[in-house]
């Protein structure tokens, strides 16, 4: 097993920021503390080369779960393995079988090309010439960055940027790679390439890939697996197919008729719009076959479309507090 | 003019707000501002544990310079400061065009938006200064004096407004230095000790191409009864000169600015 | 461990040549306090004009090759939470602040040393045909003790930083009373007797004043055996210090996060 997770805790102390002035001469004084549960009793497991997403609000306890794993913040409770170590235990062979890439943090030295961080990288990873060499190129070639090499990271768009910061990231070939919140404040394309990437990258290697993110896009493109925290709680672990049925027992039937009649859709299901002649309802999944076929019979229909809600209406309902789902 | 006065509130009260936020900041920033001060003064000290003059000024006389040093150091810090990492920001990321489409002059806005307040304790403390260099010399000033001195001070202050403006203006073109504040904190350096102290070719560099004399050693000779009219009049040229020309540079950078 | 540096240095190079322009105005506005101390003291006394000159020439020099400001990097990237990337790597991030000094040291020798030279020509004061060859070698001996003290107590607060955020203000605080201590407001020979002593004492005067001191002929014998001790004990205080914070300042970075 490449991730062993059981009954993790953290805890913070957060000094309280006082308003007043009296308050204020006060607490340079006695500080005052409160205590925030960033993670509240998290266990799971992830076998090696899995892609798992960890979904959840801000502020729900995914990256403090990621620094725990990656060895950045040690846990108030419970026990963490990664690939065998313990991560805040900090070993040197632990480092080099790991790689973090945060979004918006560039490890990218910022005035000059990044192929002189990749060098850097080369060095302090130890890696050989001939291997170095493959790995860049294939890199290069996966994330189309020859042209990207030679100048300088400030000069880089962002999604220029993290594609750099990727390949970066994967020079010294780790087990485990990290990414948190990789594609926050990229444009939709480039979220596209990364994601395609990092799943290639996956089959390809068989990297454990965990991904912390607040987009359903990254989860749905990628993960075959979810995580859903949300108040350091873990809500639910499993596929997204399941996390769909769960949640959300309904389709969303959408009808174009050649006139919406004014009569009362109760009947065949929860009404979301109607205008302009198209219809949309929301109908339990049982009920599917019966309600078309009603609508095939009883009005004109010019065309007929079954989906499933939308994520984010899933998702939504998942980050609700208390609703855990087995 | 009103009109600006008031946007000149609002920035104010804005930036006054939001510091207010972080009061436990303020004992830091006070303990800070004395520390410096502090420091300042025993500078001096070192100097006249040597000596009695310093270019034939007394130590009171180096003193009451200080004060002034520091209070316009405090002005600097509070409104002028703060404001130009901000225009290199603007600048680079491109959010100057908001600035540009804005109905208040660009300049006007570039220079006030920000103000730190805190700052404005060494002002305080450069007063108390300037007070107490007066006490030990056993002083006082004539309400001619003081009249001289506020007509010098108020040179003094725009000369500073256009030697900054004119470094900040040098942002559109020279935006791999970070922070140019560096450059003027050098040359303000000079203003810390009497004119009369710098060798002949420098004095005269440092009274007519960068006017160090007026910004600190005019305002004090002033406040000491030893002004001069002539010294006066001329400061109050200069400084309109310096500002006509950093109003005329800015405008000749944006110029090229928006045609770029 | 030898190739990973020439790799660093090579890095740090490359970078401080995309800098070279910050990096030369910064370098000459150093020289500003120095230059305006020197004329105080060429006004207070005109007859010590010569010493004077080399001594603020000297220090100057030695200023700058000992000058350390790796508390603002570190700050800075505490506060940008860049610094986990420098923790989650098998590096020990010292070895990248070194490599930078080094580089920015050399640069400032390369430019200062001919400048020096030059200046000599015009300038009999700077003149150094009267330093034997023994004081040359103990003047950089004490240049490299004051370097590494420098950049020990700069990383020092720089690890400070995982504590107090405000820790460039503490740093400050500490560079204002070293202006004092380490003869850069005045030679030490012209303090109050009472800072003096505490000047011998104390971390400052090895930063800057002490290799001054041995090129000026100002001190010898065993005075100077006295001043070399005083500079390893600090170095090695500091070494220390900088082992044990950065071992808490990892244990507290992994309580409170970054």
């Amino acid at each position: 097993m490449s991730i062993q997770v059981e009954h993790l805790y953290k805890q913070f102390r957060v000094h309280v920021r006082q308003p007043g002035w009296k308050d204020a001469i006060r607490s340079l004084f006695k500080r005052e503390y409160r205590t925030v549960e960033a993670v509240q009793d998290i266990s799971f497991t992830i076998p090696s080369g899995e892609i798992v997403g960890f979904l959840g609000p801000n502020g729900a306890g995914k990256t403090t779960t990621i620094k725990m794993l990656a060895g950045l913040l040690y846990p108030t409770a419970g026990h963490v393995q990664v690939a065998g170590y313990v991560p805040f235990e900090q070993k040197p062979e632990f480092k080099k079988i790991i790689s973090l890439v945060m979004g918006q943090k560039s490890q990218l030295i910022w005035d000059i090309p990044p192929m002189e961080t990749f060098l850097v990288n080369k060095a302090i990873y130890e890696i050989e010439d001939r291997v170095f060499r493959q790995t860049l190129d294939e890199l290069v070639e996966l994330l189309e960055l020859e042209p990207l090499l030679t100048k300088p990271t400030r000069s880089l768009s962002l999604g220029q940027r993290m594609k750099c910061e990727l390949a970066a990231a994967l020079l010294h070939r780790p087990q485990v790679l990290f990414l948190d919140e990789p594609t926050i404040g990229l444009d939709v394309h480039t979220q596209e390439k990364v994601r395609r990437f990092i799943g290639e990258y996956n089959r390809e290697h068989r990297t454990t890939v965990l991904l912390t993110s607040h987009y359903m896009g990254d989860v749905t493109a990628l993960c075959d697996r979810v995580l859903i925290i949300n108040h350091g709680k873990l809500l639910y672990d499993g596929g997204l197919d399941r996390l769909t049925e769960k949640l959300t027992p309904y389709k969303l039937l959408e009808v174009r008729l050649a006139s919406i009649p004014d009569i009362s859709w109760e009947a065949y299901g929860e009404l979301v719009d109607a205008k302009e002649g198209k219809v949309t309802l929301r109908v339990a999944r049982e009920r599917i076959p019966e309600v078309s076929s009603q609508f095939l019979q009883r009005f004109d229909v010019r065309d007929l479309n079954i989906e499933d809600p939308p994520m984010e209406e899933v998702i939504t309902l998942a980050f609700q507090e208390g609703s855990h789902v087995s | 003019m009103r009109r600006y006065w008031r946007v000149f509130r609002e920035f104010f009260r804005t930036c006054l707000v939001e510091e207010l936020e972080y009061r436990s900041e303020f004992m830091g920033n006070l303990l800070s501002s004395l520390f410096g001060i502090g420091m300042a003064i025993l500078t001096i000290k070192v100097f006249f544990y040597q000596t009695d003059h310093l270019g034939g000024w007394g130590y009171a006389d180096v003193l009451l310079l200080l004060g002034i040093f520091n209070v316009l150091q405090g002005l600097i810090d509070f409104a002028l400061r703060p404001n130009m990492s901000r225009l290199l920001q603007h600048i680079r990321t491109g959010t100057f065009d908001h600035i540009l489409t804005k109905p208040v002059d660009s300049m006007f806005y570039v220079s006030f938006r920000h103000l730190v307040f805190w700052r404005l304790i060494d002002v305080l403390l450069g007063i108390g200064l300037m007070i107490y260099a007066l006490i030990e010399k056993h002083y006082m000033p004539s309400v001619l004096d003081a009249a001289m001195f506020i007509v010098s001070i108020g040179a003094a202050l725009v000369l500073i407004y256009a030697l900054w403006m004119m470094l900040m203006t040098t942002s559109f073109w020279v935006i791999r230095i970070d922070d140019l504040s560096f450059v003027f904190n050098s040359f303000f350096e000079t203003t810390r000790f009497p004119i009369s102290m710098y060798r002949s070719w420098l004095r005269i560099v440092l009274t007519y191409v960068l006017p160090a004399a007026f910004i600190t050693s005019t305002p004090a000779l002033s406040l000491l009864g030893k002004w001069n009219g002539m010294t006066t009049i001329v400061s109050i040229i200069l400084a309109g000169l310096f500002l006509w020309l950093s109003r005329r540079f800015w405008r000749y950078a944006l110029r090229s600015y928006t045609s770029a | 461990m030898f190739r990973k540096y020439v790799v660093l240095l090579r890095m740090k190079y490359v970078e401080m040549f995309a800098y070279r322009l910050a990096t030369i105005v910064w370098m000459t506005g150093a020289m500003v306090q120095p230059l305006i101390t020197m004329m105080v003291w060429m006004n207070i006394d005109p007859h010590q004009e010569n010493a004077f000159i080399f001594y603020f020439a000297a220090l100057i020099f030695v200023e700058r090759m000992t000058s350390a400001w790796d508390v603002w990097e570190m700050e800075r990237e505490i506060r940008e939470g860049t610094y986990s990337y420098q923790i989650v790597r098998p590096f020990h991030p010292i070895h990248l602040a070194i490599a930078e000094n080094i580089v920015y040291k050399a640069l400032f020798f390369v430019i200062l040393v001919p400048v020096w030279s030059i200046l000599a020509i015009f300038v009999p004061a700077m003149r150094l045909g009267q330093i034997n060859g023994t004081q040359w070698l103990l003047f950089f001996c004490a240049l490299l003790l004051g370097a590494v003290i420098r950049f020990l107590f700069s990383y020092m607060f720089g690890l400070l930083g995982f504590w107090i955020t405000k820790v460039t203000a503490v740093y400050g605080m500490f560079e204002a009373v070293s202006l004092f201590l380490s003869g850069r407001i005045a030679p030490l020979s012209l303090l109050p007797p009472s800072v003096k002593t505490l000047s011998l004492y104390l971390p400052f005067r090895y930063m800057v004043g002490f290799p001054i001191e041995i090129l000026n002929g100002d001190i010898r014998g065993l005075d100077i055996v006295f001043g070399f001790g005083w500079a390893v004990a600090w170095s090695l205080i500091f070494m220390l210090a900088v082992m044990l914070l950065w071992k808490a300042g990892l244990r507290k970075n992994q309580a409170v996060g970054g």
